[in-house]
């Protein structure tokens, strides 16, 4: 990997031939006017709306408030418990698929016989639809009539409430979450357990260290660019999570279930309060970068990058 | 004593691990088992209980789907606006990323990360001016919004991948076609697309997926004429009373072209879901 980046790097400088200086630029220009036409622009509009109070079910008149959808944000109790439950979302949903994908990789590195097609059946739920996967949940989950009640009576277990209660509503979503994006996690940190280098568990071998120092020692450490990379995605993904959560909840009972997502979708489609959601939006997005930045610096995630990069 | 009881050892351990393997897997292929099934299943037996698990399978969901709702039309509907979309996401992508792996551009980085920056804005934030400016505009509904947007989020998928696979194919390859005496576009055509072509599948594959699978901007940005699948879908919950037969059945539908696709290019797939930082 790094050595085919370096000498690509050493070719780049060599591939500018005479006349091409415009060339470069001339073939990043349709997806520069895509970024900033479909992109950037929406966004800096958006920031200009968040400024007004613009709501088309009131005559679509915009008048200019300044801050103050900032202000009625930083007291609306309803956003930031959206906000906290998304929190609890992510943080339960991410750290649960990353540890089961980790036990998976290892149960399937193996490699009986078979193998190959349990792991391809086990990556079908993440190309499956997400309002699909929500639509099946929602079937399996029916309290009364549902086949999971089902299961866990037939094993002697309690029957559950699913999403009809508010206490467990919350964890059946972050139950469908998990079951349809631990596969993503399982294939990424596959991928790099297939690759981990030989050598440092031979060396372990022969010291003789059992398997659990092993795990936490070599294959851990070898592990972490990867499962780095694969835990910002899904952290970024976990977060924006609407599909199912709407399908299966709207973001009831009693709130339970109300994501940022669906809170936002309420204030700008339901009442169309758009500069007040457009507001929320950009708090919303500065919150996100935030925590993108504090993951990146906590895990490194930069320095493994620019390895990559090799420059 | 320990040799006789090593194959023993092995043998039990096998078999733990082939059971541990098939439990997981139940786990993950029985919601999928379920939906395929209600789909095949009448409305009475959806709805009895203890469900059944023996019944006569009917198409009768699939027909009720095409005849009352119509779905072909959002079949097209989403055909034509992923295909599209992916394709414009192709083109621009893949240039910027041949720019950006083989040319001196200043500030190289900063506009890869600026790429790369639209993969985490959230659709949600997005939405609400696209919204706005789309009926300023007159293209709210239509096919052209849904098909920029959706060019806009897969852009960062191609330019990421496509420039780790073009970083891979060396340089003195062009090169050769170069003095050879093919112009840049005949060398990139002739000789860098032909090698290209397994990344550019694969990544096309990605893109065609998350833009197939989209739900909120469709449902936000569409109102009648370019509903897609995952909104038509979502409709049949919105009934008064719930078909859970043609829900199930729209389910299998719109989830069969991308399960049937990415299977068939598993190669790549880790890479381009990590936007080509981890090789598969």
């Amino acid at each position: 990997m790094t050595d085919s980046i370096s000498t690509a790097k050493v070719g780049g400088d060599k591939a500018q031939r005479a006349g091409e200086r415009r060339a470069g630029l001339l073939l990043l220009t349709p997806a520069f006017v895509l970024m900033n036409v479909v992109g950037f622009f929406p966004m800096v509009y958006s920031l200009y709306i968040s400024l007004t109070d613009y709501n088309p079910s009131h005559g679509g008149i915009a008048r200019f408030v300044g801050l103050g959808n900032y202000a009625k944000a930083f007291f609306d109790l309803q956003y930031w418990h959206a906000l906290g439950l998304t929190f609890v979302f992510v943080t339960l949903s991410v750290t649960s698929s990353l540890i089961l994908a980790v036990l998976l990789s290892l149960l399937f590195n193996m490699r009986y016989p078979g193998f190959f097609l349990l792991r391809t059946i086990i990556l079908i739920p993440m190309l499956i639809t997400p309002i699909a996967v929500g639509i099946v949940w929602r079937v399996m989950m029916m309290p009364d009539l549902g086949v999971l009640n089902y299961i866990l009576t037939v094993i002697g277990l309690q029957p559950q409430l699913w999403t009809s209660s508010s206490s467990t509503a919350l964890l059946s979503i972050v139950l469908v979450d998990i079951w349809q994006w631990t596969p993503f996690m399982f294939l990424i940190v596959f991928a790099g357990i297939s690759s981990l280098p030989k050598s440092p568990f031979e060396a372990a071998a022969i010291d003789g260290a059992g398997a659990i120092r092993v795990f936490f020692s070599i294959t851990l450490p070898l592990l972490r660019p990867v499962i780095v990379i694969a835990t910002l995605l899904r952290i970024v993904d976990a977060f924006r999570t609407y599909d199912a959560a709407f399908i299966m909840t709207r973001g009831g009972p009693d709130f339970a279930t109300d994501l940022v997502s669906v809170y936002l979708q309420r204030v700008n489609f339901r009442v169309f309060d758009l500069g007040y959601g457009s507001a929320l939006s950009w708090i919303t997005l500065v919150i996100l970068t935030v925590i993108i930045l504090i993951f990146t610096k906590l895990s490194g995630f930069t320095r493994i990058i620019s390895e990559k990069e090799g420059r | 004593m320990s040799a006789h009881r090593a194959p023993i050892r092995r043998f039990s351990k096998m078999i733990l691990v082939y059971i541990l393997a098939l439990l997981a897997t139940a786990f993950f292929a029985f919601p999928i088992f379920w939906m395929i099934t209600a789909s095949l299943k009448s409305d009475q037996s959806i709805t009895t209980y203890p469900p059944v698990w023996v019944f006569a399978p009917t198409l009768q969901n699939y027909v009720k789907l095409v005849e009352e709702l119509g779905i072909m039309k959002m079949f097209i509907n989403s055909a034509v606006i992923v295909g599209l979309s992916t394709c414009l996401a192709m083109v621009c992508g893949t240039l910027a990323a041949y720019a950006l792996a083989r040319f001196d551009i200043r500030n190289k980085q900063l506009i890869a990360f600026e790429v790369l920056s639209i993969r985490m804005l959230p659709p949600i934030v997005s939405v609400v001016p696209m919204f706005i400016l789309a009926r300023w505009l007159g293209v709210f509904d239509t096919y052209w919004l849904l098909i920029a947007a959706y060019a806009l989020s897969g852009l960062p998928f191609v330019v990421w991948v496509m420039r780790v696979f073009i970083q891979d194919i060396p340089q003195s390859i062009e090169e050769a076609a170069l003095i050879d005496g093919c112009s840049r576009l005949e060398a990139f055509w002739r000789v860098m697309l032909p090698l290209l072509l397994p990344g550019l599948a694969a990544t096309m594959v990605i893109v065609f997926m998350f833009a197939w699978n989209e739900f909120l901007l469709a449902s936000m940005l569409t109102s009648n004429a370019a509903k897609t699948l995952p909104v038509i879908a979502a409709n049949t919950l919105n009934a008064k009373s719930i078909a859970w037969g043609m829900a199930s059945a729209a389910g299998v539908i719109m989830s069969l072209p991308v399960v049937v696709l990415v299977l068939l290019m598993q190669r790549y797939l880790v890479r381009g879901l990590t936007l080509g930082a981890v090789k598969g």
